[in-house]
């Protein structure tokens, strides 16, 4: 913990001090405090459980609306309490949520749109939805120079690929799982594990 | 070579921004030239400071015009959230300037 107690900061050395506070501070304030990694979680889980509902639940037309439903009163409330708890903004977290709530707002309404207007082709109806998955992991991967995340929107435009290719109704579902699986659930415990060592550090660094 | 400027130290000093100066104050302005806007309760923790002793050097900030502060509720527990001014970001950047050429070579 740095030592605010006043002092005269005249001399040459508290100079030299104030350059090393700054940087420190300003090192400090970039460092990202917001947490991603639940959310990719959360929508792997609410993507395999929705899929897997359809497949073999009765009730399917219900899988989709239920599940997406649920996810987000459960983000909207883990959202609610992250931001009582206090924090930043910065223009980089902004960006990033922005891309995923841009994405959300597409795919809500490609499918609203083809399911009311009866335009439904099961390979270019998951084909688009996972071309869109692979765009938003790509920005987001660009704007944080994030490797890992660049291999998950490879993952999601190689499984779009594969939905034009393998075009029956259990390999498309097979497909759509499998992307879930990596590009999400894995992904997003990946990240989670990420945020805990990265918050820790910080805690032995202030200790 | 570049001219030492550390002999001449005491005539230098008016240079310094005494509000940007303090060892707290500095600390928030750098911490808030890198995000948009910063919670009190971030800062405090990032500074490791007290309440008392971050609302006190706040509020010398916010009377010289370098952060403004705005309250608002999340939920039902009240925010006080501040970003810096441009003048603020103006006085900052002098003041690395002042720096710089207080330091010489060394910064």
């Amino acid at each position: 913990m740095t030592n605010f107690e006043p002092d005269n900061g005249t001399s040459r050395d508290e100079l030299v001090q104030r350059v090393a506070l700054m940087e420190s501070m300003i090192a400090e304030g970039r460092r990202t405090t917001t947490r991603y990694g639940w959310m990719f979680l959360l929508w792997g889980l609410v993507y395999f459980t929705a899929m897997l509902w359809v497949i073999f639940l009765p009730f399917r037309n219900w899988a989709w609306p239920v599940c997406v439903a649920l996810a987000l009163v459960i983000g909207a409330v883990v959202k609610w309490r992250r931001r009582a708890a206090g924090g930043t903004e910065s223009l980089r977290s902004r960006s990033i949520e922005s891309v995923w709530k841009a994405l959300g707002t597409t795919i809500s309404l490609f499918v609203v749109v083809a399911i009311a207007t009866h335009h439904f082709d099961a390979s270019t109806y998951f084909g688009a939805i996972l071309f869109f998955l692979g765009m938003a992991h790509a920005t987001s991967a660009l704007i944080l120079r994030w490797g890992v995340q660049g291999v998950v929107a490879a993952i999601w435009w190689a499984g779009g690929v594969a939905c034009f290719i393998f075009t029956t109704p259990a390999e498309l579902a097979t497909i759509f799982l499998t992307a879930t699986f990596f590009g999400m659930i894995l992904f997003g415990l990946y990240a989670m594990w990420l945020e805990r060592r990265r918050a820790s550090a910080q805690v032995e660094q202030h200790a | 070579m570049r001219p030492r400027k550390w002999s001449n130290m005491p005539d230098e000093l008016p240079e310094l921004d005494p509000v940007i100066h303090g060892k707290l104050r500095l600390a928030v302005l750098s911490l808030l030239i890198g995000v948009e806007e910063a919670d009190f309760s971030w800062l405090r923790q990032k500074t490791g400071s007290t309440d008392g002793n971050l609302g006190a050097q706040m509020l010398k900030l916010e009377e010289a015009g370098y952060v403004a502060m705005e309250k608002r509720f999340a939920g039902r527990k009240p925010q006080t959230l501040y970003r810096m001014t441009p003048s603020g970001r103006e006085a900052l950047a002098a003041y690395v300037s002042a720096l710089k050429h207080l330091l010489g070579g060394a910064f």
